[in-house]
């Protein structure tokens, strides 16, 4: 800053981000798990959605180059919530190429400081509450529509694009603007314990919902009392409804959770044990 | 079997664009729900794309991806078993046959693209940094990486409908009854996998007795499940108010 091209107030205000490049950086980080891959994770995607941020903010092509760099390195977190710390990282490279104040190697730092935690929260809540009851509530609509009717799919696409979007959307424009200070509300107080206990509390609910509707097993055992036939399920199904799916649910979760086997050998193993229950007539 | 030609070339297309959808904009056209019935009007059978659709969303229900270790692919398997299912004449046993080693050709195919197609243009990606070229750096992280998919997937899954109609046909005249009919009581019971994976994602012993209200809820009170979710929001709610809020109160 010290010989005569020194930047004016208006250069250095000309390179700040405005709204328009925020929706730019949020339009190039749709492609945040384009190139997804086991070197760098979503690395790629992550200095793509730098682009708008980097062209604008640095002047030469060396800033530029460095900058990139430090994005082209592992970045792995939940595809929605991965939008904060790319509206964090934007509001730190603006600052580190316009004001200069901190160090770079910070960004890299705060964004992998941020990985694990929204990981967590993200594929819990998206992935482990949020989508399951949607899609279970999608089901019952075409089971109930005896096949007929695409509402049930149609509801889960557009909740789960919109809410998708809408997620994306407000990490990079709140990760942009409230930076730092959304890390540390995430990270201080008990939000996140107390969330992932509420959303578990939601998910085993509508679970047992789903035990009961979307796994069937029936037999066709029956035996004669006196002169009456009597069937084993329809025993079964007034004592406990759906005893049987019950009972084979909580079989297969402790095969899963106690005995770690695969669930693709499980699903082989149903199969197998379909065909043979059908060939000796304990299962229709 | 008319027209299989461009039907083939149609289910094609659609696996491409979901694909491209999966890794950038997620509206979660890929999921076995969605993708069932849309595979199904493209092969003329909407019944059996959602027979299909939701018998594969209940057996990968609670795939959540932890980390880097990748699930069964859900999304080629639910085109190709759809697909088959309805060249075989609307029979769902296919699917139910299909979907499981398709899944798993599906995970050996996104493990090729993860392990070393996406490694490569990541490399490239890196070199075009260096030199600064942004036209190279978009080629590598976006354009190529869904090159790859239609490679990967799009192509087979036209190879699939095309050439495996005709062998899926003479396959199933050969099949016993009895394997048909086992796949179908097979079919219903595979959604317990599902389930469980999920509750063991998110297990607590406290958590159990939620289960048991949602199961009752369901079984003996004939609630569906818009009414069983309704119910689950509102013990959220009667947690939080009791609980969480008050404790924090208490703490303040």
């Amino acid at each position: 800053m010290e010989n005569n091209t020194t930047p004016t107030v208006q250069d250095v205000e000309s390179r700040r981000l405005t709204k328009q490049d925020l929706w730019k950086i949020y339009i190039n980080s749709q492609a945040l798990a384009c190139g997804f891959n086991y070197l760098k994770q979503e690395a790629p995607g992550f200095t793509m959605s730098m682009i708008p941020v980097i062209e604008k903010c640095y002047t030469t092509e060396e800033e530029k180059i460095e900058a990139y760099r430090r994005h082209t390195e592992l970045f792995l977190t939940e595809a929605r919530l991965s939008h904060i710390p790319i509206g964090i990282a934007a509001a730190m490279e603006e600052r580190y190429a316009l004001e200069g104040d901190i160090d770079p190697a910070s960004i890299n730092e705060v964004k992998t400081a941020l990985m694990g935690p929204l990981a967590a929260i993200g594929d819990s809540l998206y992935h482990g509450t949020w989508r399951p009851i949607l899609a279970g509530i999608a089901i019952s609509l075409v089971i109930a529509s005896n096949y007929t009717s695409i509402v049930g799919p149609l509801m889960f696409l557009i909740l789960m694009a919109v809410s998708g979007q809408l997620l994306r959307h407000w990490g990079v424009f709140s990760g942009y603007k409230n930076g730092a200070k959304l890390v540390a509300q995430l990270q201080g107080s008990d939000i996140m314990q107390n969330f992932s206990q509420l959303t578990a509390i939601a998910a085993f609910t509508v679970l047992g919902g789903f035990a009961s509707r979307f796994v069937s097993v029936n037999t066709p055992i029956s035996y004669k009392a006196g002169e009456t036939v009597v069937s084993l399920q329809s025993i079964l199904d007034g004592l406990v409804p759906g005893l049987l799916a019950l009972l084979f649910t909580g079989l297969v979760y402790w095969l899963i959770d106690k005995k770690k086997v695969s669930p693709n050998w499980l699903i082989l193993a149903i199969m197998l044990f379909g065909i043979v229950g059908v060939w000796l007539k304990f299962l229709s | 079997m008319d027209n299989l030609l461009l039907k083939a070339i149609l289910v094609a297309l659609v696996t491409w664009i979901v694909f491209a959808d999966k890794y950038l904009t997620q509206f979660f056209t890929y999921r076995p729900i969605v993708l069932g019935p849309i595979i199904g009007l493209v092969m003329g059978n909407l019944r059996v794309g959602l027979e299909v659709g939701v018998m594969i969303e209940l057996m990968f229900l609670g795939q959540v991806f932890v980390g880097t270790a990748l699930p069964p692919e859900e999304t080629f398997s639910t085109i190709i078993a759809t697909g088959l299912a309805v060249v075989a004449g609307g029979s769902t046993e296919v699917a139910v046959a299909t979907a499981l080693p398709v899944a798993m050709l599906g995970l050996f195919a996104m493990q090729l693209r993860n392990m070393v197609l996406c490694v490569w243009t990541q490399r490239r990606l890196e070199a075009a940094v260096e030199k600064h070229n942004l036209a190279s750096m978009k080629w590598n992280a976006l354009v190529m990486p869904n090159v790859f998919n239609l490679f990967l997937f799009a192509i087979p899954a036209f190879l699939a409908i095309y050439f495996g109609a005709g062998a899926v046909q003479s396959i199933i005249d050969k099949i016993p009854p009895v394997i048909m009919q086992g796949l179908n009581v097979g079919g219903k019971m595979i959604g317990a996998v599902g389930l469980a994976l999920l509750l063991k994602s998110i297990s607590s012993k406290a958590l159990w007795p939620f289960f048991f209200i949602g199961f009752v809820m369901a079984a003996y009170l004939k609630v569906n499940i818009i009414g069983i979710t309704i119910m689950a929001v509102v013990f959220v709610a009667l947690y939080y108010y009791l609980f969480v809020k008050k404790n924090a109160a208490e703490n303040a």
